[in-house]
């Protein structure tokens, strides 16, 4: 993405750790899991739970599994 | 020449302090081949990447008429000077002379060099005067280092004076006030009671009857380089891993301006740190912003004397500290 590192006076820009505009499907998430992490617990078994619970689920439609989300947001969070 | 002994007190005071290191742009505005024109504690540089990738730095000025260096060319190990094509290597030696092969300035080391490192997406440059030219030892910040630690820098420019920069970070209070409107410091008591505690680095300033609520602590250390570190409680939606901290450095880079950099800092590993990181960059920077620009606005709006009339309290005993302290290393390092 771009990003104004050239020289310019001042340098003010929101998103410094940023590879690329998240997804609809990321920012879906990234709520979602927000709203899980205040409602459930921070366990990971509460995650799993909470995300299926709202049906919010991976990028391929499947449920979550402790696996598959530990994955993903390995791949997300790299 | 650069960064002479012979500046006075009020000058090093409103540009920043030699004989130590400085925090000077974030590692990717150096590109490899590219080159990065910088101003740091009023004088310019240039840094460039050699052809391995290391970096250097160098006054940003030909020794031979003045021109900048930085309107030149990248030769991989040194640059050309665009005017007269003289040729400057990393360590400030003229290489080549093109117009006048075997000129006396040939071999001379004529441009002042700063050693330089790169530290979590910083570049460090060691600011020595003339008589100090070779780099003090630096400790870095140990959330940088710590492997079991992950951070995340954030840099942005600022109009304000390296001092009011530094000032607002050894000023706790502000964060019941000025960020009372934010995702981290909307609690905690608008009344408090501080101290100052002494470390063999510098010093705590820190309230006496909350912890963990606020921005309730801040540990000014000066390990080469000055920066501080604080600890900020997140709300639940961040997950696991407790309070995020941060690494925050100033850079002067004149009278009137400053690089802020702050390293948001979290105690976390598997996936509760790929779940924060994921957080962070979706949604939680964009807050983290919105605190920074309640400084910035705040510290911009501040009139350039408005550190001559005041009317302090014991909230601003780290302040006063810090000025005393700042003061004092200007007073010993100018002429």
């Amino acid at each position: 993405m771009t990003d104004p590192v050239n020289g310019a006076w001042p340098y003010l820009y929101v998103h410094q750790s940023r590879t690329h505009e998240p997804s609809p499907y990321e920012y879906k998430l990234a709520a979602t899991l927000e709203q899980v992490f205040t409602q459930e617990g921070h366990e990971l078994a509460d995650v799993v739970r909470g995300l299926n619970a709202r049906q919010v689920h991976a990028a391929d439609g499947a449920p979550w599994t402790e696996e598959s989300f530990r994955a993903e947001m390995n791949r997300l969070g790299a | 020449m650069t960064l002479s002994t012979s500046a006075t007190a009020d000058h090093i005071y409103a540009h920043g302090l030699r004989n130590q290191w400085h925090a000077v742009v974030p590692s990717r505005f150096v590109a490899p081949g590219g080159m990065r024109k910088v101003t740091a504690l009023g004088e310019q540089w240039l840094l460039f990447r050699r052809s391995d990738g290391t970096l250097a730095m160098l006054a940003d000025r030909c020794p031979h008429r003045g021109a900048p260096l930085s309107l030149g060319k990248h030769l991989g190990d040194r640059v050309a000077c665009w005017y007269h094509g003289v040729e400057v290597e990393t360590d400030g030696t003229v290489s080549s002379v093109p117009g006048l092969p075997g000129c006396n300035l040939e071999g001379k080391k004529l441009v002042t060099s700063l050693p330089v490192r790169e530290v979590s997406g910083a570049v460090l440059a060691w600011f020595g005067d003339e008589e100090h030219p070779e780099p003090g030892e630096l400790t870095l910040p140990d959330p940088l280092t710590d492997p079991e630690v992950d951070a995340f820098l954030c840099y942005a420019e600022w109009n304000v004076p390296w001092r009011f920069a530094m000032e607002n970070l050894l000023d706790p209070m502000h964060g019941a006030f000025l960020h009372h409107e934010s995702h981290t410091m909307f609690e905690g008591d608008t009344t408090a009671k501080f101290r100052i505690r002494e470390t063999d680095r510098g010093y705590f300033f820190e309230k006496t009857d909350q912890r963990g609520v606020n921005f309730d602590w801040v540990e000014l250390c000066r390990t080469g380089a000055d920066w501080v570190d604080l600890s900020i409680p997140y709300p639940p939606s961040a997950g696991p891993g407790g309070p995020f901290g941060i690494v925050g450095m100033a850079c002067p880079v004149d009278e009137g301006r400053t690089g802020v950099f702050f390293w948001r800092y979290r105690r976390v590993e598997g996936w509760q740190r790929d779940s924060w990181r994921f957080l962070y960059k979706t949604l939680i920077e964009q807050r983290h912003w919105d605190v920074l620009e309640q400084d910035r606005v705040m510290l911009e709006a501040m009139p350039a004397d408005a550190d001559q009339h005041e009317n302090l309290y014991q909230h601003d005993l780290g302040v006063v500290r810090l000025r005393r302290l700042y003061r004092t290393a200007a007073e010993a390092q100018s002429a």
